[in-house]
């Protein structure tokens, strides 16, 4: 009696040992699934918020942040025909951003080079200026022998435009550097802006092409 | 028929050549422009060698940038209300004859400074025109008193001619502008 009791007491234990690891198995997987929904739903849930968002200009990422995002977003391959939808419009939207920075950027190159090119001009300009404006003799032949540094020589020859039509140059009598700039000095006035300059390899003024204010 | 032709072909070709040689509106006026600025050029040339305070070195210099504004052999007049007698100098002469006049202190103004006679295309090329200038010069003595003071009016005869130079491999265009005499026309004591 007592070894039969404990063969049905064993039975029963084993049986609920077996259904209960089951159940268990059963659950988990179950709760796995329903995690993975629930981490796909907040996936697609941020995606489109975040898309959205870039797409209606209402963040304040970069572009370079904004397409880490969708990067991240396509790398999830949601497989989501809204977020799919939106990665299209967005992707469109930052290909017309990126060509915009690009372009823009191009334009602040070439605008910086342009101010590096023209430098050398303006500070010409002011030399004759302040050789123009000097206050006494010895003060503009010290600012001419200061200018005269950036030429090759003092011959240096200056060729002055007087009028321009057609691609076609209406030129003064040349001159040259030195008695140019002694010019601006004894005329006072410097009624020239400097319209080309041409250098040497050692980064000296060859030619000067000025041309009327 | 043939006499016709050839005529018509002759005046179609002068017409031609003279319309290649017409300079519009815009290059005259710069030549213009060009020519008045270098009577203009020469009236601060005639200060600063007037100017007692110029340095000799520094006035040589200036005589030498203002005789490269004269054709060769161009002549000033100089007058003097003392005198009906006008004197004409080479450019040089003019200049040192400047340079050394007895007063303690010059004042020399050109004023109005206009064409009486507009740059006219001669045969050979050359523009010519009449530019009319006033001086007034005044001449102080020691004691810093006025001594001589005049105002007189001059024609400076301006020749304007295209030629070439070359610069840097490349044949430059150029007008030449030269001054010619500066004839005085009237002279008084205002």
């Amino acid at each position: 009696m007592k070894h039969k009791i404990t063969t049905v007491i064993l039975v029963l234990l084993a049986a609920f040992i077996t259904l209960g690891g089951t159940t268990s198995c059963k659950s988990k997987k179950r709760l796995a699934k329903e995690a993975a929904e629930a981490e796909y739903k907040s996936k697609v849930a941020d995606a489109v918020k975040d898309l959205t968002a870039i797409l209606d200009d209402e963040t304040a990422w970069t572009l370079e942040e904004k397409e880490h995002r969708v990067q991240t977003v396509k790398d999830w391959n949601l497989q989501n025909a809204e977020v799919d939808d939106l990665l299209f419009q967005v992707e469109k939207k930052l290909a017309r951003e990126r060509a915009q920075a690009e372009k823009q950027e191009q334009e602040r190159i070439e605008a910086e080079q342009r101010a590096q090119a023209e430098q050398p001009k303006i500070n010409l300009e002011n030399s004759f200026d302040r050789i123009a404006r000097a206050a006494s003799v010895t003060q503009a032949n010290n600012l001419i022998n200061e200018t005269l540094g950036l030429f090759a020589t003092n011959n240096v020859p200056v060729l002055i435009i007087i009028s321009q039509a057609a691609g076609f140059n209406d030129y003064d009598r040349p001159t040259t550097i030195e008695n140019y700039l002694n010019y601006l000095k004894d005329q006072k006035v410097s009624r020239n802006k400097v319209f080309n300059l041409k250098f040497n390899d050692n980064g000296k003024i060859t030619e000067v092409e000025l041309i009327k204010k | 028929m043939k006499k016709i032709l050839a005529i018509l072909a002759i005046v179609l070709f002068a017409g031609t050549a003279m319309a290649q040689e017409e300079l519009d509106f815009e290059r005259q006026q710069a030549i213009d422009s060009l020519a008045l600025e270098k009577v203009r050029d020469l009236s601060k040339y005639i200060k600063i060698v007037g100017s007692k305070e110029t340095a000799w070195s520094e006035a040589n210099r200036v005589i030498d940038r203002a005789e490269e504004l004269f054709m060769t052999n161009a002549e000033i007049g100089v007058s003097s209300i003392a005198s009906n007698n006008i004197k004409y100098y080479k450019v040089r002469p003019y200049f040192e004859h400047l340079m050394r006049l007895n007063y303690d202190r010059v004042e020399i103004e050109w004023y109005n400074i206009e064409y009486v006679s507009d740059l006219q295309r001669q045969p050979d090329g050359t523009y010519v025109g009449i530019i009319t200038i006033f001086q007034t010069f005044r001449g102080y003595d020691k004691e810093g008193q006025l001594a001589y003071k005049d105002t007189t009016k001059k024609d400076i005869t301006v020749y304007v001619k295209r030629k070439e130079t070359q610069i840097g491999g490349r044949i430059i265009g150029f007008w030449d502008v030269l001054l010619g005499d500066m004839r005085v026309k009237e002279t008084t004591n205002k």
